[in-house]
């Protein structure tokens, strides 16, 4: 499934496993190589040093926030979008600019900010 | 005449004679003018100065009460105003003319010789009366060439001063402020002495310094070597004469140049240029008179003058006087020249404190002066402070404060009777028992002085005592008196010796007794009449006598002495010896002395007399006279004449011539008889002459005495009369305090009715004394039971302790409550028990009064709920008055505002206003016009320990019954739980909604997993119905325990269940086997687990061991820790199934096994497939939080 290397690289973090595994299938299925985590260290890990192209951050990763992946991808000019049961309005004041996926999404929604992301 | 007042003190006297001697320095026309003030008299010295015109012959030395550490600035700023040289005295500055000399601070300065003494440093502040004490040493120093000034200032200094200064003859002045009279202080006491010569305002004063000048200057060229002027003693006779005229009184026999001193002293203040311009001036101004007289009369008097003296009264004679006397007899003092009274109260204030407890004995003291204003001051008894000479123990004791003075005590006031009376020209008192009468006779001529101390012993009763001045002395009349104290002056009346008072010069008043009686012997003698007339008869045949003293002087003649005397030529004396008969005075002589000195009776035979040629033998008689201490003190010297031998010339012969010779014979016997009855006749009537003699003497002193007591009775007539004023003001005072007290009476008995409070009077025995008319209501009371004891009353309240109480408030003084509970419906009362006092604070009963306190007791409980409600409140409940103060404060206001009532009570409500308050707090707090109904506002105070706490306010409007606001009242309430149930609810909100989007995402996974892997929609809807419904189940479990876990067990029964053979979830059974104990896992770990569980019960109930009746599912778990973390290792093994295939395909459950769960829970799952059965075996850590 993540046979093609030259396919964009995307950082899927998110604690819910039937959610992973749903957008990892669609990610894939729109021609994505996925990499996923479920806890912030390992996210921090590639967020700092994976060969990513775009990144999606559930903002609650098992009870830990992902902001500090969020400076990370900052840092490296990784474009990337939070996604969140919650409302926008929890965002602190440095990532309010930010966009966010309001969980639960579509394809399309995902689509959608996939490709604003990239077209950054 | 001379004055009785005793002017002067003894050293002043002796000064007079230093003053005779003429001055070296300053010169002779110098004045030194002494000018006195307190601090602050800076302005009249400066307008004295400025008037003063520096070309006089005065010098001036300035004499202020200084600060002694002060730097006195005096000098220059006098210096300012005048020409003259102003400098401050030092030791040993001659006085000049035309200088002005300033005390130094810290200094006495006093004058010697005109030159300036000046002694550092001062005395004390108490004993610091800089202008006397200069004043005093400028009188003795210039003597009538000193001048005194006293100016404003407060206190007394220079008053004594002034007295000095005119003691010596000098002028005295004082400051008068706008109005003429002495400024108060300073000048008012100088004045008050009556020795000021004038009153002036400063401005006048140096006007009459420069007359008085002049007039000095002319006086003196008159003076004679002994500084009196001579034209004075010419006309010294004639003033006299005018005195006596005016004033009656002569002064002819006061000493000549003391008379004349003081006469040029008034010449000088009336300006009189010469002594006839002032004999004019006295003629016309019949004022100047009683002046002049006044200014003879000056006298310097104290109490206990010259304390030594008083001391030997009190030591010496005035024992002996109360020991002599019985309880009935009266003990009289006489005190000539009494002047205002001084001596005689120091007297009798003597004689009180010695007398002590002998209260029966009278006292009466004489006190005569003719200086008729001194008596008056005299008997008023009224003194101005201070009292010099008084100790504060007899002032406290003797004397009681009177306005601005100080009053003698009317004990020692009625010892003392005062009248005018001149020791000199009335007849003297009598029967004293003691005189005193000092420093009068140092003004008198020597006659007069003999006249006097005689009057005084003829005063004296034997045995009594006479007090002179320490000056004075007897001189010749040493005789009368015995000696008892030589320095102070105090003797004793000699009885032996008598006089009678020679010439009481009064002729107006009766004859002069005719001067040529010899002294008689016995005139005080009341005799009984056989007595003297044997005595009469006897005379002729006794012996003549003489009596004489140790000295030898006669005392009594008896008998026919004069054939014997032949008294001396030359001064008259009493002399025996000078007396005698040349030819008798040897033998006589001889015998006196032995018999004087052997005490025993000497008779000398053989003397002869020659008496008409005739020599006549003659026996001298000597016989001592014994006294009291068995010395001779007097001798009886008799001549005894020895009859002649017989006569023989004297032959009866011859008849006619016989005839004649026998009638001669009796007419000769006729004539001796006649001649005897005769001096019988003569003798009897010189004895009658003697005794009414004495007799009138004797009623002229008793008359004398009734004199003063008449006027001592007018005096205390007066005194009645202005009592009787006194006391009719009172009675009407009394009336009107009357009617004012009936007025109170019945204002109180009115008051008494009306409060309808049970009043009870009772005295200390419990007898009613009196009760109100609601007592009725309280004790069965009758009106006849007033006087009746209370405990005789039946009472219709309980009350058993009514004794008691009563007893314990007149023991204790104190005021006792009791509340008496009415049983039932009866009334509550109040009993508060009282000591009754009467006005003059004496506790005399007590004073029951009971108040019913039904209602107010009601009333009390009633408010006592409603604060206990108010106070039990949560809510912090406070008041507030119209004027914004805070009136009440409960219980919750002090918690919440962590503020206590006492510091809150009272303050203004703008204290509960917080810095930062919202807006509709300071709206609030700021407008005093509330709205009228409820009003609400929010806001946050901070406690004073820094907490801050959400309070919700309401306020509303306090009225009264008829509506008008009384106050407000605020409720606060604490809304940090509210506010903080709010927050929670919006955070729960906000959980929810995540959740909820979390779980339709986890849905969404589901539903798009299910679909990918199934094969048809009906396999579709039935798996994913499934899958939902475990979904579902695990949110049960969790929805029960609130989200807080749910227990692996149920979790795990929840999918085995259906494939169950009973119902009991909990135990194992055939088909299913669960070993584990109770865990509850996070909501992460339930869900995720479940659904891996829900996967494997699935395939299991399909393909597996419970696709099979036999088959068998068991579940075994345990907790570990492993690296110091809890992991779950959780094994699900199937067995007695169908063989076990592989499976060719990874579907969606052995992929959310193998792959999702590790991935969620971080954690490892093994899922092997042995041909017996499934075995799943899952490690998963615990201690990961909990998904959100």
């Amino acid at each position: 499934m993540n046979a093609d290397t030259n396919a964009p690289c995307i950082l899927l973090a998110e604690d819910e496993m039937l959610v992973a595994m749903m957008l990892e299938d669609r990610l894939i299925a729109s021609g994505y190589r996925v990499v996923k985590a479920s806890r912030l260290a390992k996210c921090m890990e590639l967020a700092e040093s994976a060969p990513l192209d775009l990144a999606i951050l559930d903002i609650n990763l098992a009870g830990e926030v992902s902001f500090p992946a969020a400076e990370a991808l900052r840092r490296r000019g990784i474009p990337f979008v939070f996604s969140s049961g919650y409302d926008d309005n929890i965002l602190p004041e440095a990532w309010r600019n930010e966009k966010i996926l309001q969980k639960p999404y579509d394809t399309r929604q995902l689509t959608a900010a996939l490709t604003a992301l990239r077209a950054n | 005449m001379p004055s009785q007042t005793k002017p002067a003190s003894a050293p002043a006297a002796s000064q007079r004679g230093k003053r005779v001697n003429p001055r070296k320095a300053p010169p002779q026309d110098t004045l030194i003018v002494g000018i006195g003030a307190s601090a602050g008299g800076l302005e009249a010295f400066k307008e004295f100065f400025t008037l003063m015109p520096a070309d006089s012959t005065l010098a001036f030395v300035l004499v202020q009460h200084l600060a002694p550490d002060h730097q006195s600035l005096l000098a220059e700023l006098i210096g300012r105003t005048t020409t003259m040289p102003v400098v401050e005295a030092t030791h040993g500055t001659r006085v000049e003319p035309r200088h002005v000399y300033v005390i130094p601070p810290n200094a006495t300065l006093t004058i010697a010789g005109g030159v300036l003494q000046v002694c550092k440093p001062a005395p004390p502040r108490e004993h610091r009366l800089p202008i006397n004490t200069f004043f005093t040493s400028l009188a003795a120093d210039q003597g009538d060439r000193a001048v005194c000034v006293v100016l404003a200032g407060s206190g007394s200094d220079g008053t004594k001063g002034v007295g000095a200064i005119k003691d010596h003859g000098g002028l005295a002045l004082a400051q008068s402020g706008s109005d003429h009279e002495a400024m108060t202080g300073m000048p008012a006491n100088a004045v008050a002495t009556g020795l000021v010569d004038a009153v002036l305002p400063v401005a006048d004063m140096p006007a009459r310094l420069l007359a008085y000048q002049k007039q000095m200057h002319a006086a003196h060229r008159q003076k004679g070597s002994d500084g009196v002027r001579g034209d004075v003693a010419e006309h010294l006779n004639t003033i006299c004469e005018l005195l006596h005229a005016e004033v009656g009184h002569h002064f002819g026999q006061y000493k000549e140049k003391t008379l004349m001193r003081r006469v040029q002293r008034r010449m000088l203040v009336v300006q009189a240029e010469t002594v006839t311009d002032y004999i004019d001036y006295l003629r016309q101004h019949p004022n100047e008179n009683e002046l002049l007289f006044r200014e003879f009369l000056i006298g310097v008097t104290e109490f206990f003058r010259d304390p030594a003296a008083f001391e030997v009264l009190r030591t010496i004679a005035i024992p002996a006087l109360v020991a002599d006397k019985t309880s009935d007899d009266v003990l009289r003092v006489w005190v000539p020249g009494c002047a205002t009274g001084e001596e005689a109260y120091s007297i009798a204030i003597l004689l009180r404190e010695a007398m002590g407890s002998q209260r029966g004995l009278k006292v009466k003291i004489f006190a005569t002066d003719i200086d008729d204003k001194a008596i008056d001051a005299a008997r008023a008894g009224r003194y101005r402070p201070p009292l010099i000479g008084i100790s504060p123990e007899r002032l406290q004791r003797w004397f009681s404060k009177d306005r601005d003075g100080y009053c003698v005590s009317k004990q020692i006031r009625e010892m003392c009777i005062f009248s005018t009376h001149s020791v000199i020209k009335d007849p003297p008192f009598s029967r004293m028992d003691l005189v005193s009468c000092r420093n009068l006779l140092i003004y008198l001529n020597n006659d007069l002085q003999e006249r006097l101390v005689q009057s005084f012993h003829y005063a004296l009763r034997p045995g009594g005592f006479l007090l002179l001045g320490t000056s004075e002395r007897l001189a010749k009349n040493a005789r009368l008196f015995t000696e008892l104290d030589k320095k102070q002056r105090l003797y004793v009346c000699r009885e032996d010796a008598h006089t009678h008072p020679r010439d009481f010069p009064n002729v107006q008043h009766r004859p002069d007794p005719s001067a040529g009686h010899a002294r008689h012997d016995s005139t005080r003698q009341i005799d009984d009449g056989i007595d003297q007339q044997v005595r009469q008869v006897l005379e002729p045949w006794s012996p003549a006598y003489v009596v004489i003293d140790a000295s030898h002087d006669v005392l009594r003649f008896g008998g026919d002495t004069g054939r014997y005397l032949s008294p001396s030529a030359g001064a008259a004396s009493l002399n025996l010896f000078q007396l005698l008969d040349k030819p008798l005075r040897a033998g006589v002589r001889a015998a006196v002395l032995q018999a004087f000195a052997s005490g025993q009776q000497v008779i000398r035979e053989g003397l002869t007399i020659l008496l008409h040629g005739h020599e006549r033998p003659l026996r001298l008689i000597v016989e001592p006279l014994a006294q009291d201490d068995d010395k001779a003190g007097m001798c009886v010297v008799a001549f005894d004449e020895l009859e002649p031998a017989p006569h023989t010339a004297e032959p009866a012969t011859g008849g006619k011539r016989g005839s004649h010779l026998a009638r001669i014979q009796a007419l000769e016997d006729e004539l001796r008889r006649t001649r005897a009855q005769l001096h019988t006749a003569v003798d009897l009537h010189e004895t009658a002459s003697e005794e009414l003699k004495s007799a009138n003497e004797e009623y002229q002193s008793v008359n004398e005495e009734l004199q003063s007591a008449n006027e001592e009775l007018e005096t205390s007539t007066e005194e009645m009369q202005s009592i009787n004023e006194e006391l009719q003001t009172v009675n009407a005072e009394l009336k009107n305090k009357n009617e004012a007290l009936n007025r109170v009476n019945s204002d109180i008995r009115n008051l008494l009715d009306s409060t309808h409070i049970a009043t009870l009077f009772l005295d200390r025995d419990l007898h009613i004394r009196s009760y109100t008319p609601a007592m009725t209501g309280l004790f069965h009371l009758r009106d006849g039971d007033k006087g009746r004891p209370i405990t005789e009353i039946s009472p219709r309240i309980n009350y058993p302790e009514l004794q008691s109480d009563v007893a314990h408030v007149l023991h204790h003084l104190t005021v006792t409550e009791r509340l008496l509970r009415g049983s039932g419906e009866a009334p509550t009362f109040l009993l508060r028990m009282r000591p009754y006092l009467t006005i003059a604070n004496v506790v005399d009963g007590v004073v029951l009064t009971f108040v019913d306190i039904t209602e107010s007791q009601r009333l009390n409980s009633a408010h006592a709920q409603m604060a206990a409600i108010v106070n039990s409140s949560r809510d912090a409940i406070f008041g507030f008055s119209l004027d914004e103060r805070i009136s009440s404060w409960n219980a919750s206001a002090e918690r919440i505002f962590g503020l206590v009532a006492g510091d809150v009570v009272g303050q203004p409500l703008s204290l509960l206003l917080p810095l930062d308050a919202p807006a509709g707090a300071k709206v609030f707090f700021a407008s005093h016009d509330r709205p009228q109904r409820l009003a609400e506002f929010e806001m946050t105070w901070v406690r004073p320990d820094g907490a801050s706490v959400p309070l919700a306010m309401s306020y509303s409007p306090v009225r009264s019954p008829d509506g008008t606001l009384i106050a407000g009242k605020l409720i606060a309430r604490d809304i940090t739980e509210r506010l903080r149930a709010a927050q929670r609810m919006e955070l729960m909100l906000a959980e929810l909604n995540h959740r909820v989007k979390n779980t339709l995402a986890t849905v969404q996974a589901i539903a798009h997993q299910t679909l990918t892997s199934a094969a048809d929609l009906p396999g579709f809807q039935e798996s994913f119905l499934a899958r939902l419904l475990a979904l579902s189940q695990t949110h049960n479990l969790l929805a029960r325990e609130a989200w807080e876990g749910a227990p692996l067990a149920d979790i795990i029964n929840n999918e085995l269940a259906p494939y169950r053979h009973d119902g009991n979830a909990r135990a194992s059974d055939a088909r299913v086997q669960l070993h584990g104990d109770e865990l509850n896992l996070h909501p992460k770990h339930a869900l995720a687990l479940s659904m891996a569980l829900h996967e494997l019960a699935t395939n299991a109930g399909k393909y597996g061991s419970l696709s099979v009746p036999a088959g068998q599912v068991t579940v075994t778990w345990a907790t570990r820790t492993i690296c110091e973390r809890p992991w779950l290792h959780l094994q699900w093994s199937e067995t007695g199934g169908p063989t076990v295939e592989p499976p060719t395909r990874r579907g969606f459950g052995s992929r959310l096994i193998g792959e999702g769960v590790p991935y969620e829970l971080d954690g490892k799952v093994t899922l092997e497939f042995p041909r017996d059965g499934v075995i799943c075996t899952i490690d998963v850590p615990l201690d990961e939080n909990a998904s959100r």
